[in-house]
């Protein structure tokens, strides 16, 4: 039998602040600023040696002492208060010990820098290679000893399942009971494994179960109600089969990705919801559109995928409603409406955006080239791509539950997180989730030689380029990493090496844990490995006997991503750990990057330009390169900002709805 | 959301369910705005009003506790297909009808929430009072009650009887004004005086709690509820206010302009009944007083009130009267779409404008009142700065906060972050830059005439005071004031009773001795030499008498213009030996001797114009050159003349302590030059005037800079 206040914290969360605005955004931009200064890693050096110092005692003790200081300080730490603070480095050092005794590992002092850096609610930055895993497991050890629920969060199931896995033996021994939650559990196991001390799980699933429990809930969601609830009915039975229990500590691996890169879309929980209305009104719209033609009717601008009707559209547009039932006679609905199925048909393109399987418009992720069975377009707009395809509309799918990653991850009293990547994105992580960004050195210096950019004329030229670039560095045996932006670039370069009779591993659209296994072997001599950006994130490439003679990995980026930080992971996957390795990105004048931030005659000046071998040219479109990457990045911090708003928006102005979540 | 509201919506499923209301106290009125209806909605509690168009009136007003937000909507496509709100459009009313309280919902709301919004309410309130701290409200009663017990007696004149007396009050009293013109006029010209202000004051007390009782009788009247009176600190000066906005839930527009009137209504009847007060009594208290609520009651009134740049009854007024609400906010909206379709190449932004006279009206009021505000702004900022000292350091510091920081900070993060600007970014940037380039060039570069004036005296180049030799009663004047007179020629007759007393005297005593010398040669001639000598000293005696009897004619020591400070007091006045009885000037050269403000000095320093331009006092049509500008680099404080002084009613400060009046309070530099063209003025010694000195020319920027950093300096020593 629960009693009410167990009950009460299932539920419990945080209280998001609002985003701050105005002179209040700038004073908290500079407190985020205070909070990353130099001072605050040299502390955490100070502490992380004193604790190394701490734990030249330990090692003679046995297990059975360990375990009983193992206990002692668990103690003291869930009785929380002043204790805490000094029990701190003495118990990191025991947890040190044993990981060193359970996993075989002995965790450097850059790696409890880290685990500090995560117990202070920081965003840790440590490169590649340098043992983040473990770092989080001693983190998470600390933070979940006081009793509350402790999320270990990811990016794929894959990592799930090996980091709960591999840091098992360690928990155990720590007295910490740690489950994991994965797509296909059911939610009996999921209940399980939320109960555990620690919980790992991919993002996209925590916020699910979170936005089914509240569901479940309905009006009782609100935590204190809730309490009182309970407490003037305890003979009712509360309606149970929550999953979770509340919401307190969260440690995020490859935390820009998630808090990041995939803040972009809420998460929303939907059911198909017949809508005659929207199907029927999609249809006549497409019928409408057809007669349109680009250029005479409606222009389109690639640049920011937009459709502006001319005035002659206009026109034609009032001759074919004319005819129609009144719902076509307003005419800022029915442009919004023929609009969208011009946008359906310009934009969105069979084979690039989607792919059509038994008769089904299904989406095709653009960076990693997997078919998204489950997901589909904003209402609407999916229906339009399939009107254009001349399919049967499927009911557009009516939104339950929704929530923003920025507001859910606002949701936990205690935050931490982890990346490689994270400094170009420090301001937006402090403004959006509170999380200081602090730059973990590495433990051995960092051996990369990075090659100037090779940037040629037109993208036949770069594949050229790439592909006697790859010849040359594999005929030294050296292996090669080539990164590409999209799986249609991956396909297309795959075809250019089995002309040349190369042999190599081609890495996407297949599963995670496939992918793990190919990109750690992509480190043996005379490999050939081409990937696209994302695949195969959070696994190590381990150079093979005799490489690092050979000067270690070489990568090779084909193309620059909209984020600085993308193209920083790719070259970060060589050189780990004071190994030797280079990289170089082989890029033209013609990528999409450039095309779709830079205005276009500045861009032809650029062309031309490196097309003549202008001097100085190179660094002309490399400066147009990198301010093409900031303009991305602004437009894209944007987009995200304003998903954000937009969350807070509706929270606070239909509030009288019943809140969403919390 | 720059585009129109979809018509579907990702959110809708928030609402699609919910079964909402208009709260059952929302009061719905009809009302015509510029020839199109649109519905106003009153929540009386709150004293809110909320103004929605027809259509969307047509979903609200079918809401019902007992159907789904989605049936209703439904229901409005089927019946309104081409007008029925979207989706998207439905939410956002909702959104605003949610936070205007006028929605009922059946779910209790977390109570979080209605806390975070309340405090959210009161910060609001809290910054605006701040922002607002120049015209600051403090609500203090409620006065409904009293104003519906006294509405029968009251009400009465609310009637076109009542209209007919009041035409007929003001205009007799305007006849009256009329004609007693100069007598007005003369007044006027000591209302701002240092002791009348008090009297002003209470005048402005009076007649401003009149002026608030006729807003709320009226809106009474006609059946709006008043319930904040209050008091207004408008520039540190307590006013009453009234609140009648509810007033504009009025279905009738003449009504509304009745009550936005009715305080100009009730102040020119006081200012008519004042006027017959002040013809009808002489010199005296109730007099001024009378007077004094004449003035505020009229002038103040067409300045200020129905001016409709400042937000005060003209401006509702007007409002009301072109049909525009909000008409300064919605002005600027317009004016910023202007900006954004023109300047910036935002084909899609739309004014609030609905038709062409609409957006006429809206540009050239917000143009207008832009303006208008940055030189009142200026203007207020300048006086609290100049004249409260430190609190009005600190004061202007917050309206210069408020009134430029602000919108400068709002301006940069619309540039910088508003989301209707998208894609137009870096060319909004550009424009506003170059724009703020443009105006910042003009100023910095362009350069304008610049003089200033400073005032002085017009002396003679040789003069000398004539001083009287002997002790006596100026009996008359030998030469007419103002004439030219010559070395020798007489001017005043003085006679001295004494010296006629103790010639007469001599004269006696010298026959005596003569007689007893006679008498000697005849009886003892011994006798004869000390009588020879007493009859040589007596004969001396009265040599020296009749000296000082000539010298009691004044006579002219040069040639020149005979100048007497009072003749007319001269006669009959006694005049100590050396007193001055008047001057005599060379009018063949005239100095100008100007007094110079500190501030002003460092410019004439710099580089002293060759000539300037004075004009004399009471002849500001003549245009006297003066050359030779000299500036003498010393401090000074005693004035050339006390013509110039505050004591004798001239511009410079006197030192409160001096009796003379010819102390300046402030140091000054004296800067003089030679007359070279009279320009056919009547030069006369000690005649006040002005003089105009033309600087080379400078950009405006630098003389603010510099203004701005003497008034620092002048003012707190900074």
């Amino acid at each position: 039998m629960t009693t009410p206040t167990e009950f009460y914290r299932r539920t419990d969360h945080r209280d998001p602040a609002p985003l701050p605005k105005g002179v209040d955004a700038w004073a908290n931009r500079w407190i985020g600023a205070y909070q990353r200064r130099a001072g605050a890693l040299q502390r955490l050096r100070s502490q992380a040696a004193e604790a190394e110092g701490l734990w030249s005692t330990l090692k003679d003790e046995t297990n059975h002492r360990l375990r009983v200081r193992l206990q002692g300080h668990r103690e003291t730490i869930r009785r929380g208060g002043k204790g805490t603070r000094e029990a701190l480095l003495p118990a990191l050092a025991t947890i040190r010990e044993t990981a060193h005794r359970q996993l075989g590992l002995l965790a450097f002092p850059e790696q409890l820098m880290g685990a500090l850096a995560l117990h202070g609610g920081c965003l840790a930055e440590m490169a590649t290679g340098e043992g983040k895993t473990l770092t989080a497991g001693i983190a998470a050890v600390l933070m979940a000893w006081n009793g509350r629920p402790c999320h270990v969060i990811t990016v794929n199931d894959y990592l799930v399942e090996r980091d709960a896995q591999w840091l098992g033996p360690l928990y155990r021994f720590c007295g910490i009971h740690a489950g994991f939650v994965t797509a296909p559990q059911s939610p009996e196991d999921r209940r399980k494994a939320y109960a555990c001390d620690i919980t790992y799980a991919t993002s996209k699933e925590v916020v699910a179960d979170f936005l089914r429990d509240a569901l479940k809930l309905g009006h009782l969601r609100q935590p204190t109600r809730r309490l009182v609830w309970q407490l003037l009915r305890p003979t009712e039975e509360a309606q149970d089969g929550l999953v979770m229990r509340g919401l307190h500590t969260a440690i995020i691996d490859e935390a820009d990705s998630i808090l990041i890169d995939e803040a972009v879309t809420p998460l929303i929980i939907s059911a198909p919801h017949s809508n005659d209305s929207l199907k029927e009104v999609v249809q006549i719209a497409q019928a409408i559109a057809q007669p349109l033609e680009v250029s005479v009717h409606y222009s389109v601008n690639p640049r920011h995928r937009e459709i502006e009707l001319t005035p002659a559209g206009n026109a034609r547009l009032d001759e074919l409603c004319a005819p129609l039932p009144g719902f076509w006679k307003a005419p800022e609905r029915r442009t919004e409406l023929v609009r969208q199925a011009l946008v359906a048909r310009e934009f969105y393109l069979p084979g690039r955006q989607y792919v059509v399987v038994d008769d089904k418009v299904v989406i095709v992720d653009e960076f990693t080239g997997r078919q998204m069975a489950q997901r589909t377009w904003r209402q609407g707009l999916h229906q339009a791509v399939e009107a254009k395809e001349g399919l049967k509309l499927s009911d557009p799918s009516e939104t339950i539950a929704r929530i923003s990653f920025q507001r859910y991850f606002r949701f936990y009293h205690r935050l931490a997180g982890m990346t490689g990547t994270a400094r170009e994105a420090a301001v937006e992580l402090w403004q959006t989730y509170g999380l200081p960004v602090l730059t973990i050195p590495p433990h051995r210096p960092n051996r990369r030689v990075q090659h100037p950019d090779l940037i040629l004329p037109t993208a036949e030229a770069r594949w050229a380029a790439a592909l006697s670039e790859i010849r040359s560095v594999h005929a030294r045996r050296q292996p090669v990493l080539i990164g590409t932006r999209s799986v249609a670039a991956s396909e297309r370069l795959a075809e250019l090496l089995e002309a040349e009779g190369l042999s190599f591993q081609l890495l996407n659209a297949v599963r995670h844990h496939e992918e793990a296994t190919v990109i750690s072997m992509a480190g043996e001599a005379g490999r050939i490995t081409i990937a696209t950006n994302m695949a195969g994130r959070g696994t190590d490439i381990r150079l093979g006997r005799g490489v690092a003679d050979l000067g270690g990995l070489h990568v090779i980026a084909t193309e620059r991503h909209e984020s600085g930080r993308v193209d920083r992971q790719l070259f970060g996957r060589n050189a780990r750990q004071g190994d030797p390795g280079s990289a170089q990105a082989i890029v033209s004048a013609e990528d999409e990057l450039l095309s779709r931030n830079i205005p276009a005659p500045v861009l032809r000046r650029v062309q031309q330009a490196v097309q003549h071998r202008a001097p100085g040219c190179q660094q002309l479109a490399s400066a147009a390169m990198h301010i093409a990457q900031g303009l991305a990045q602004r437009k894209a911090e944007t987009l995200r900002r304003n998903v954000a708003r937009m969350d807070t928006w509706i929270e606070e102005s239909l509030s009288f709805t019943g809140r969403e979540a919390g | 959301m720059s585009d129109a509201p979809a018509t579907f919506s990702e959110s809708w499923y928030r609402v699609a369910s919910q079964r909402l209301a208009l709260r059952p106290t929302v009061r719905a009125r009809r009302q015509l705005f510029r020839g199109e209806r649109w519905i106003v909605l009153e929540n009386p509690f709150t004293n809110q009003f909320f103004r929605v168009r027809p259509e969307i009136h047509e979903f609200l007003a079918r809401l019902r506790p007992d159907r789904t937000v989605e049936e209703v909507w439904k229901e409005c496509f089927e019946r309104f297909p081409a007008t029925a709100p979207g989706q998207e459009a439905v939410i956002q009313i909702l959104a605003q009808l949610y936070h205007s309280n006028l929605l009922q919902y059946p779910m209790a709301v977390d109570a979080s929430d209605l806390f975070r919004r309340f405090e959210k309410t009161r910060q609001r309130e809290i910054r605006s009072r701040l922002l607002n701290i120049m015209f600051a409200r403090f609500p203090l009663l409620d006065p409904d009650r009293f104003l519906v017990r006294t509405l029968p007696w009251v009400g009465r004149l609310i009637s076109p009887v009542g209209a007919f007396l009041w035409f007929l009050v003001v205009g007799w009293a305007l006849k009256v004004a009329v004609d007693h013109a100069p007598a007005l006029r003369d007044q006027a010209q000591s209302v701002i005086a240092p002791d009348n202000l008090f009297l002003l004051y209470a005048g402005l007390i009076l007649v401003k709690t009149l002026h608030e009782f006729g807003h709320a009788f009226f809106c009474r009247h006609f059946g709006g509820e008043v319930h904040v009176m209050g008091v207004l600190l408008m520039i540190f000066t307590p006013v009453p206010y009234m609140d009648a906005t509810s007033a504009w839930g009025f279905r009738e527009r003449h009504k509304r302009v009745l009550v936005g009137a009715a305080g100009m209504i009730v102040e020119l009847f006081i200012a008519a009944l004042a006027t017959f007060v002040w013809a009808g009594t002489g010199t005296g208290l109730v007099h001024n007083l009378a007077y004094n609520i004449m003035v505020v009651a009229s002038v103040s009134t067409l300045l200020f009130n129905l001016n409709p740049l400042l937000r005060f009854d003209g401006y509702y007024i007007l409002s009301d009267l072109i049909g525009i609400p909000n008409l300064t906010q919605r002005s600027m909206q317009q004016l910023r779409a202007l900006a954004e379709r023109h300047l910036f190449g935002l084909r899609k932004a739309k004014g609030p404008a609905l038709h062409r006279s609409e957006a006429i009206w809206l540009s050239v009021f917000g143009a207008v009142s832009g303006v208008y505000r940055i030189f009142l702004f200026a203007g207020i900022l300048l006086v609290i700065a100049d004249q409260f000292l430190l609190l009005g350091l600190i004061m202007a510091a917050i309206c210069a906060v408020v009134w430029i920081a602000t919108p400068i900070f709002r301006l940069a993060s619309y540039l910088g972050s508003s989301q209707a600007l998208g894609r137009h970014r870096p060319r909004a940037i550009a424009v506003t830059a170059a724009i703020a380039a443009v105006v910042l060039a003009f100023l910095q570069f362009i350069p304008f005439p610049s003089y200033f004036r400073a005032p002085g005296v017009v002396q003679s180049r040789r003069w000398m005071e004539l001083h009287s030799r002997a002790a006596g009663r100026v009996v008359r004047l030998l030469a007419q004031p103002g004439a030219a007179v010559q070395t020798g020629q007489p001017l005043v007759q003085m006679e001295n009773p004494e010296i006629q007393i103790q010639l007469a005297g001599a004269r006696a005593g010298l026959v005596e001795v003569e007689t007893r010398i006679r008498q000697a040669l005849h009886e003892s001639p011994a006798n004869l030499k000390p009588l020879e000598s007493l009859k040589g000293s007596m004969i001396k005696t009265i040599e020296r008498l009749e000296r000082e009897q000539a010298e009691l004619t004044v006579r002219a020591s040069q040639d020149g213009l005979w100048l007497v400070p009072e003749s007319e007091g001269l006669i009959g006045r006694w005049m100590a030996k050396g007193g001055i009885v008047g001057a005599l000037i060379d009018t063949n050269g005239f100095l100008f001797q100007a007094t110079i403000l500190q501030e002003d000095g460092d410019r004439l320093f710099v580089k002293p114009p060759a000539a300037a331009e004075v004009r004399l006092m009471g002849e500001a049509g003549r245009r006297i050159r003066v050359d030779g500008i000299r500036v003498i680099p010393g401090e000074q404080r005693q004035l050339p003349s006390a013509a110039l002084g505050w004591r004798a009613g001239g511009p410079v400060p006197t030192s409160a302590r001096d009796n003379e009046g010819r102390q300046a309070a402030e140091p000054f530099f004296e800067v003089n030059g030679k007359v070279s063209d009279p320009a056919g003025a009547a030069l006369l010694h000690g005649r006040a005037g002005w003089i105009r000195f033309d600087l080379p020319n400078e950009p405006l920027l630098h003389r603010w800079v510099r203004s701005l950093r003497q008034l620092l300096q002048t003012r707190y020593q900074v």
